[in-house]
């Protein structure tokens, strides 16, 4: 047999000095890159943690951005709600402001009308209250002059066939005037003839004056007749416009004027109120009668029944 | 209140009547002349007079004189109605004592405010004299 040659008595021990190097550089390179990786890894992680905690930061700053925007809508929403409420209470305000206006309004119509029915009445009773011609005209005079404020008037009666006027009352110098007028005189003709009244406005006082054509032509009607005329000539110097009660006085007076004084004048041929009143149940029960012809004629008894 | 109005104009004495007495506690007595009002002032007292300037045989600015004169009267507030609203009228009045004016024809509401206005500057005299 052939001896194998014999090995080198080196074993690996005894590796030749360069692959020991080698081998410790593949060692060192290896262990070097281990060191490396390991390095890069905790870099890697250290980067990861870095990032996470910034994710978990965003998240954070993310959530409390969406609760404050969250809080946000729901408080613009509560604005939103609020401005509602603001117009409505706005509205309502105006609303009432109107209403309170309104009433303010109705309020003083209401106390004009009071004022203004304070002297109708006055006027009415004044005129009512008494069957004496001289009263009647004292009570006209102090219509026209205390409510009315003439400081120059004239009061006519119309002649029965209307085409003369007599003058029968007044003050200033209107009453002082002709005693007797013609009808067709242009100062009342027109409310003569139309029964209404003829009222200047006071802006044109000083034409009037200059015309000496009365500020004011009032016809006395009864039964749709005009019986006479009250010409208010002045005013007292203080009173700048008619009011618009004075209207509502022409026409209570034109309207209730003429009924007082006839009733006055055809009074003063009575003994009395008694005596005015003899005959009026026989005078009621014929007119009574005279409408309904069928029924004997008890004026009471037939205003009853029409009553019913 | 007790208010007296002095006018010979009975027009006048109603309306005056009619406006006051829509305000509540108001008892209106009248007098249709100077010497009317001179029977009843001895008599009676008055938170309020109203008195006309034009009237025959005492006129108002006599009677005014009158009543401020008066012990019992010459503290009450004095209010002047009359047709005649010149400035020298209103002065005379007021220099005899009268403590406001109001020219006729005046409205019932122009009547009730003179009425609070002249209540009203009285009692605050009133009470500054009390104080």
């Amino acid at each position: 047999m052939t001896a194998r040659p014999r090995r080198n008595k080196n074993r690996p021990s005894d590796a030749p000095p360069d692959l020991r190097a080698e081998r410790e550089t593949f060692v060192r390179t290896f262990l070097h890159k281990g060191v490396e990786l390991t390095e890069d890894l905790l870099r890697e992680n250290q980067g990861l943690e870095a990032e996470a905690r910034r994710l978990r930061d965003e998240n954070t700053r993310l959530r409390a951005q969406l609760a404050s925007n969250d809080a946000i809508r729901e408080l613009l929403t509560t604005v939103e709600a609020l401005e509602r409420e603001r117009n409505s209470l706005l509205n309502r305000s105006d609303e009432l402001e109107n209403a309170a206006r309104q009433t303010e309004a109705r309020y003083r119509n209401v106390e004009q009308e009071l004022n203004d029915l304070a002297s109708l009445y006055v006027a009415s009773f004044q005129l009512s209250n008494t069957l004496s011609v001289r009263r009647v005209l004292r009570h006209l005079c102090e219509l026209l002059e205390q409510l009315i404020g003439a400081q120059s008037f004239a009061i006519y009666v119309l002649s029965i066939d209307g085409k003369r006027a007599r003058l029968l009352s007044g003050r200033g110098k209107a009453a002082d005037g002709v005693d007797e007028l013609p009808v067709d005189d242009a100062s009342f003709l027109d409310a003569c003839l139309t029964g209404v009244p003829k009222i200047h406005e006071l802006e044109e006082r000083d034409a009037a004056a200059a015309r000496a054509a009365p500020l004011a032509v009032l016809p006395l009607s009864f039964d749709g007749e005009v019986v006479g005329v009250i010409t208010i000539h002045e005013l007292l110097s203080h009173k700048r416009c008619w009011a618009l009660v004075d209207r509502e006085l022409f026409k209570l007076v034109c309207a209730h004027g003429a009924a007082a004084l006839i009733a006055a004048n055809l009074y003063e041929a009575e003994a009395g109120p008694r005596a005015a009143l003899d005959g009026v149940v026989a005078h009621a029960a014929q007119v009574a009668q005279s409408l309904n012809p069928s029924e004997p004629g008890h004026p009471v008894v037939l205003a009853t029944k029409r009553g019913q | 209140m007790r208010v007296l109005i002095v006018d010979d104009s009975s027009a006048t004495r109603s309306y005056v009547r009619a406006a006051l007495e829509g305000e509540s506690d108001v008892d209106v007595t009248e007098a249709a002349s100077g010497f009317e009002a001179l029977r009843v002032l001895p008599r009676e007292r008055f938170d309020l007079m109203l008195v006309d300037i034009n009237m025959p045989n005492i006129n108002g600015l006599e009677l005014i004189s009158f009543i401020r004169q008066s012990e019992t009267h010459r503290g009450t507030p004095l209010l002047i109605i009359s047709t005649e609203a010149a400035e020298r009228d209103r002065a005379r009045a007021l220099s005899l004592g009268a403590n406001a004016y109001l020219a006729k024809p005046f409205t019932a509401d122009e009547l009730a405010q003179a009425v609070r206005g002249l209540l009203d500057v009285t009692r605050g005299l009133t009470r500054e004299k009390s104080t």
